[in-house]
């Protein structure tokens, strides 16, 4: 007889013994799998993960010289006539000229001013008009707004004078079973998308040159193309919509948010309080109006509360946010949706408020498609943690109604706006070669909000004295140009760093209702005995209006055959009738401040071409500096005032005249053409990688020097 | 089985680990860093996404691998700490339940071997077994020298609990021996000093120390369970069975494991 290992018995006793001295000598794998579950899931996935990574790296090793070589053959070499071996491009959205060039004279911006002195620096012009979808849809397309289609967040449908997002279309599943009261959904949401044109980083991948993008505006739904890419402004919330927060409230009030929210009470049940967060419409019950609840329970204590969100607990002060929430709404068995929210707990006494943000898309378990491909939002999610995915994640609205503060907006666009730096540094890391761009919507989001601390007499700020007002827009500037330091850390002098911004800013401090004016100027009619509509042109009278206002710009004639109760005849009609507008707007006075309102009218046929311009508004009104779209005329209501205060927190803008707002170009190369415009950032890009340029394309390549400045490093902030 | 045709030690083996399943997750629970091992877990993900999102930059491979493997072994060490929490009760019930689970008595009228291992080869002529009525030995001892062991064949008429005795120089040292069926008790060695043998073979008082006898042994056959028609070593089953009642555990209680 053997006294070690002779029998099945002593077999077993050897792995017990070995699992302690496996535990001894710290390889811990036969000791895991001997104690308990817990380890064992513990060892066993180890081993999975290393065994696929194994694969994966293996896989990648021997496929890669085939891929090469594929590539060769096809003639499709990447970098051989490159000038550059990597494109960093960072788009600050809004970053605006003059005050850059304000605040790189007060020696605040180092890096930038930097950038100015051995590289470039110029105004950049931006599109008409001066929107964020459409300006960054020209910047990736390196087209006018007539050959990608965007001329607007909204668009209005002709059949009945209603808006739909003008990016991407989202519908229910193309087929369905219905049983009795409800209706199974055979499928997922179809989602199709309203840009055209093709990004030129599609060229790129196609030619073998990596891209990571992330969050360049109107990139939802994702399209496919050799490279990774996170959707970024239009991406809907999990509701549909581009963000609807919640206020949980035991405040009895049966007013309506204005925009982009939605007020839920709050229960007291003994210590306790109960309310829920609402989701997207229960789809068993399509069109009837019911929505998925996720519960939520508050447990308070002295200044803070004890959260129960399904199985998630946590405990939050007053005046503080959760981290992103998971949340299933569940619809039936099988369905479900995937969320996330933060909670910020606003006061718990005497009542109990807290605030929920609209909930976006879970990243790591998309439900729609949020980045291509599918996997990069999830691998983001799984280095990062979750992060805020909707289009406008900075909750403006919130802030606009005073559901939030200065300080929780603030402390919400830094914390979106820190994600945001990691994926960039994430990218940056892993595009050595190739395209890596970046749009950050901190810089739009912020002036949206504060502006009305830098303006001299904005409405909105009238009641803070100026030595109290906080310089938050500066300390903005500071910030991303730490940001950019930081970047120019890690590029080297193959590498071209650009900055771009999609257009400036300038004060929003009165608001011009061009339905009002439409209607006192007899362009547009109300039904017999109003005097004002609702929103959406309700109590229009259609069959005696020739003009119509619509979104931020957008001025529609009610033409006949095109709209549905058209009058207008297409043709010389039309055409006259632009003109009169035309002729009495441009220059139209604000008689109370005594300023040009509207500083010009453009005709959509004359400054736009290509197979869309059918869908475009009829002329564009360009408004005055410190003049905007009213807040009512935007969502197609006539009032009796024509200009009146803009007393909201949203107390900056770029929609209006857009050669008063161009955007900035930073670059570390020298660029010899002194008036750029976004829409040449494409081609320019393009032929800087060797690439020939498609013949569509409006933009001009620059002419960029062939070598960076070595002294262009990063700077020290004073 | 039992007389009702009950398979009892599959039954106990499923009760146990549906039990320690509960237990060692709730355990693990409390005792780990469930945050750490949520983002460890995370990381291991994304660098495995990375391999195959930027499958066509070999450096973003190479980096992504060495990720890999820091991220497991932080994924480990953190699974470590409950370990050593559980580890020594569980040893310990493993022990105790391998006495019970890991072997079958002597069926009756079935030979075994019975031997004796001693500290000097000159005394293995000195050794002799003196069996209890109703053991008898089949065929003469067998001396190993180079093992020091002598070795007995032994068998056994009917059931009973047998207590045996090795005699060496006037000393006599005893083992029991167990003939018949169910769950007994067993004890395959009998061992002098070596706490650490004894402690995972061994169910009977420790041979005194300083005498010819190191150990005797008894060769009980390997109990195999049937289950979900394999014949399984009670060990892997429960190992299996734990596992999978650990991980319905983990997802019905929300333990990040």
């Amino acid at each position: 007889m053997k006294w070690r290992c002779t029998t099945s018995v002593e077999r077993t006793r050897l792995v017990l013994w070995l699992a302690l001295v496996g535990l001894i000598v710290f390889i811990p794998q036969r000791a895991h799998a001997y104690a308990g579950p817990g380890a064992g899931f513990a060892v066993l996935s180890s081993f999975w993960t290393l065994f696929v990574a194994f694969l994966y790296s293996v896989y990648a090793f021997f496929v890669w010289p085939f891929r090469q070589l594929f590539r060769v053959l096809r003639r499709r070499k990447a970098y051989g006539k490159a000038q550059i071996k990597r494109a960093v491009i960072l788009g600050f959205d809004g970053m605006d000229p003059e005050l850059t060039e304000r605040f790189i004279a007060e020696g605040r911006l180092p890096n930038l001013a930097k950038l100015r002195e051995q590289g470039t620096f110029r105004k950049l012009r931006t599109t008409f008009p001066a929107i964020s979808p459409v300006a960054w849809s020209t910047f990736l397309t390196g087209v006018n707004p007539g050959k990608h289609n965007i001329y607007d967040f909204l668009a209005r449908d002709l059949s009945n004078y209603l808006p739909y997002l003008s990016s991407a279309e989202i519908k229910g599943p193309k087929r369905s079973l219905k049983i009795g009261k409800y209706t199974v959904p055979l499928g997922g949401p179809r989602i199709k998308g309203m840009r055209r044109g093709t990004p030129f980083w599609h060229w790129l991948g196609e030619a073998g040159i990596f891209c990571s993008v992330i969050r360049v505006p109107v990139t939802f739904p994702p399209e496919k193309f050799p490279g990774v890419l996170l959707s970024g402004m239009c991406v809907p919330d999990l509701k549909g919509s581009q963000g609807t927060f919640c206020l949980c409230t035991t405040r009895a009030s049966g007013d309506k948010f204005r925009e982009g929210g939605v007020r839920v009470p709050i229960e007291r049940v003994g210590s306790i309080f109960r309310s829920y967060v609402p989701g997207p419409e229960d789809p068993l019950t399509p069109g009837s109006g019911d929505e998925l609840r996720v519960n939520f329970e508050i447990h308070p204590a002295k200044d803070q509360a004890r959260f129960i969100v399904d199985s998630q607990r946590f405990t939050l002060k007053v005046g503080e946010y959760s981290e992103w929430i998971p949340v299933k709404f569940k619809a039936g068995v099988g369905f479900s949706a995937h969320g996330i929210c933060r909670f910020y707990l606003k006061e718990l006494s005497p009542e109990v408020e807290v605030y929920v943000t609209p909930v976006n898309i879970d990243p790591g378990r998309p439900d729609l498609p949020i980045s291509h491909p599918v996997t990069y939002s999830i691998y983001l999610a799984k280095l990062f943690g979750p992060y805020a995915t909707l289009g406008l994640a900075e909750d403006t609205w919130a802030l606009n109604e005073h559901v939030l503060d200065d300080d929780a907006f603030l402390a919400q666009c830094y914390a979106n706006h820190d994600d945001r730096e990691r994926m960039l540094f994430d990218a940056l890391e892993k595009t050595q070669q190739g395209l890596c761009a970046c749009v950050f919507d901190t810089t739009d989001r912020v002036q949206h909000m504060f502006w009305r601390y830098l303006d001299e007499d904005h409405p909105a700020a009238r009641d803070v004295p100026r030595d109290q007002r906080p310089t938050v827009i500066q300390d903005l500037y500071v910030r991303m140009d730490e940001l950019i330091g930081r970047v120019m850390k890690q590029i080297d002098d193959r590498t071209l760093l650009m900055i771009v911004s999609d257009h400036g800013f300038k004060s929003f401090a009165r608001c011009v209702n061009l339905n009002a004016w439409l209607h006192q100027n007899g362009y547009l009619a109300l039904k017999p005995g109003k005097t004002e509509s609702g929103d959406w042109f309700d109590d229009v009278d259609w069959s005696r209006t020739r003009a119509y206002t619509m979104g931020l710009n957008g001025l529609y004639l009610n033409v006949k055959g095109r709209e549905r109760e058209g009058i207008v005849e297409p043709g010389g009609d039309a055409d006259g009738l632009k003109d009169e507008l035309r002729r009495k707007l441009d220059g139209l006075v604000d008689s109370a401040s005594g300023r040009v309102g509207i500083t010009g009218v453009f005709d959509c046929d004359a400054v736009y071409a290509g197979p869309y311009v059918d869908n475009a508004p009829d002329l564009i009104v360009g408004y005055g500096d410190g003049f905007r779209a009213s807040w009512d005329s935007v969502m197609g209501k006539v009032t009796s005032e024509i200009f009146e205060d803009n007393l909201k927190a949203w107390s900056g803008d770029h929609c209006i005249d857009p050669r008063l707002v161009p955007g900035v170009l930073f670059c570390n190369r020298k660029i010899a053409d002194e008036k750029p415009a976004i829409v040449d950032v494409a081609p320019t890009v393009l032929k800087l990688f060797g690439l020939a340029l498609p013949r569509y394309l409006d933009g001009k390549p620059w002419s960029v020097g062939t070598s960076v400045a070595p002294s262009v490093a990063p700077a020290t902030t004073p | 089985m039992d007389s009702l045709g009950v398979n009892v030690p599959a039954f106990i083996v499923v009760g146990i680990s549906i039990v320690v399943g509960l237990l060692m997750v709730v355990v693990f629970r409390y005792t780990s860093d469930q945050r750490a091992i949520h983002v460890a877990k995370d990381h291991l993900k994304a660098h495995l996404l990375a391999l195959r999102l930027f499958q066509d930059q070999i450096p973003v491979v190479l980096r992504s691998y060495g990720r890999i493997l820091l991220a497991t072994g932080r994924y480990l060490r953190l699974a470590f700490m409950p370990l050593l929490f559980v580890i020594v009760p569980l040893t310990f019930l493993i022990v105790q339940l391998d006495r019970y689970l890991g072997m079958t008595p002597i069926e009756a009228g079935h030979s075994f071997l019975v031997s004796a291992r001693v500290a000097d080869a000159a005394a293995l002529t000195e050794a002799s077994l003196q069996l209890p009525d109703g053991l008898v030995t089949t065929a003469p001892a067998v001396h190993i020298s180079a093992e020091n062991e002598i070795v007995w064949r032994v068998i056994s008429a009917r059931d009973g609990d047998y207590v045996v005795n090795v005699q060496a120089s006037a000393q006599t040292f005893s083992k029991r021996v167990v003939v018949g069926s169910g769950l007994p008790r067993l004890s395959p060695l009998r061992l002098r000093g070596r706490f650490r043998e004894r402690f995972f073979h061994s169910a009977e008082p420790a041979l005194p120390e300083n005498t010819l006898i190191e150990a005797i042994a008894v060769q009980y056959p390997a109990r195999n369970i049937a289950f979900a028609g394999f014949e399984w070593n009670w060990i892997w089953l429960f190992f299996v069975l734990s596992l999978v009642a650990g991980f319905l555990f983990k997802s019905i209680l929300g333990i990040e494991i």
